[in-house]
């Protein structure tokens, strides 16, 4: 089975992660939150990034790597601006009272990509009958290629199969409110293609 | 990718891409260097500057990808240096200067992800193997950089999220 076949079965995996996802972050921020079908991508391009701003933009976000019967990266990504906005909407506070990601926004982002980031793993395992653990998420404050381009080479240093999966959420403006990457070790996908069979 | 204003042509080098010009209004740019390194070279006789954009330290094992020909430092280096003296530069003449090789998934990652370490290793390993030494560098620890060389002067810049540009 190529990895091209996976394609599909990723695609509705993804989907239903996708939509678990974005409802923890509507319950968070207490506010409709649209999800896009997820992109599947073989290989990584430079757009990756568009929906949080583009190749220079700076983004707040987290990190969380998924251990157990597959591993793999899962990151969360916000512009910049949308995260502190996404800080005021979980803490009940103005918009535009955080001003900075200071301890207690990084700690508010933390739980964001906890909750978001484990509502996708949690559908993969469901949906794949697998054994799956999401660590506790890192905070990231930094360019978004800067971000992608490290799970990107760290997936293709292992092998010569890179999958990753993209998603962007949007908010009741129609304004991009965040980007969720997903991207399965390559040691991974045999097992994937194994439940896929 | 390239956006032309009335002074500067900024060209974007994207993951695993290389750029060589001459011309003296183009800026080549690395957007955010994360694990990967930058390679600027410049001969300041010839006026012909490049900029490689390296994601992974060797080929070996490794299928090769057309799409991404500078994806790893050993095979990267050799077709920037073919690339540059294709242009008219004189390897002896050349100043190379690097950037990137950092860890930006976080502090309790950056045991884990040596990307950007061996990065930095293989890069400086292959230069020196083609004779070439390094002018100056700035490598490793753990924010993003965006790379930029000046193809009117040589100059390289390098700027993060959190601090504005400074030449390298």
């Amino acid at each position: 089975m190529a990895v091209d076949d996976l394609i599909p079965l990723l695609q509705e995996v993804a989907s239903d992660g996708a939509a678990r996802a974005g409802r923890g972050l509507s319950g968070l921020m207490g506010q409709e939150i649209a999800i896009h079908v997820p992109n599947i991508r073989v290989g990584t391009k430079n757009d990756a990034c568009d929906a949080v701003g583009g190749e220079e933009a700076v983004v707040i976000g987290s990190y969380l790597s998924i251990s157990g019967d597959i591993t793999g990266h899962v990151m969360l990504l916000f512009p910049e601006p949308r995260a502190l906005e996404c800080v005021d909407l979980m803490m009940g506070q103005d918009p535009g009272t955080t001003t900075e990601p200071d301890e207690m926004a990084c700690s508010a982002i933390s739980e964001l990509g906890n909750i978001v980031g484990s509502a996708f793993v949690n559908a993969l395992a469901d949906q794949l009958n697998l054994v799956l653990h999401p660590s506790p998420p890192e905070v990231l404050h930094d360019m978004a290629i800067a971000l992608v381009e490290s799970v990107y080479a760290e997936v293709l240093s292992q092998g010569s199969d890179v999958v990753m999966m993209d998603a962007v959420f949007e908010d009741q403006k129609g304004r991009a409110a965040g980007l969720l990457i997903v991207a399965p070790d390559p040691a991974s996908l045999g097992a994937l293609q194994r439940v896929a069979a | 990718m390239t956006t032309t204003t009335a002074e500067a042509r900024r060209i974007s080098v994207g993951i695993g891409q290389l750029a060589v010009s001459r011309d003296a209004r183009d800026v080549l740019v690395a957007y955010g260097l994360g694990s990967c390194v930058g390679i600027a070279c410049f001969d300041p006789e010839a006026k012909v500057a490049a900029l490689a954009h390296i994601l992974l330290p060797s080929s070996e094992g490794k299928r090769v990808d057309d799409r991404e020909p500078a994806r790893f430092a050993d095979t990267g280096i050799d077709l920037l240096l073919q690339r540059l003296a294709e242009a008219g530069a004189v390897k002896r003449r050349l100043i190379v200067k690097v950037a990137g090789g950092a860890a930006v998934l976080g502090a309790a990652n950056a045991e884990k992800f040596k990307i950007g370490v061996r990065n930095a290793e293989a890069i400086t390993e292959r230069l020196k193997h083609h004779g070439l030494r390094v002018a100056s560098a700035d490598l490793g620890g753990t924010r993003g950089r965006t790379m930029e060389l000046h193809v009117a002067t040589g100059k390289t810049f390098v700027r993060t999220a959190a601090s504005p540009a400074s030449e390298l």
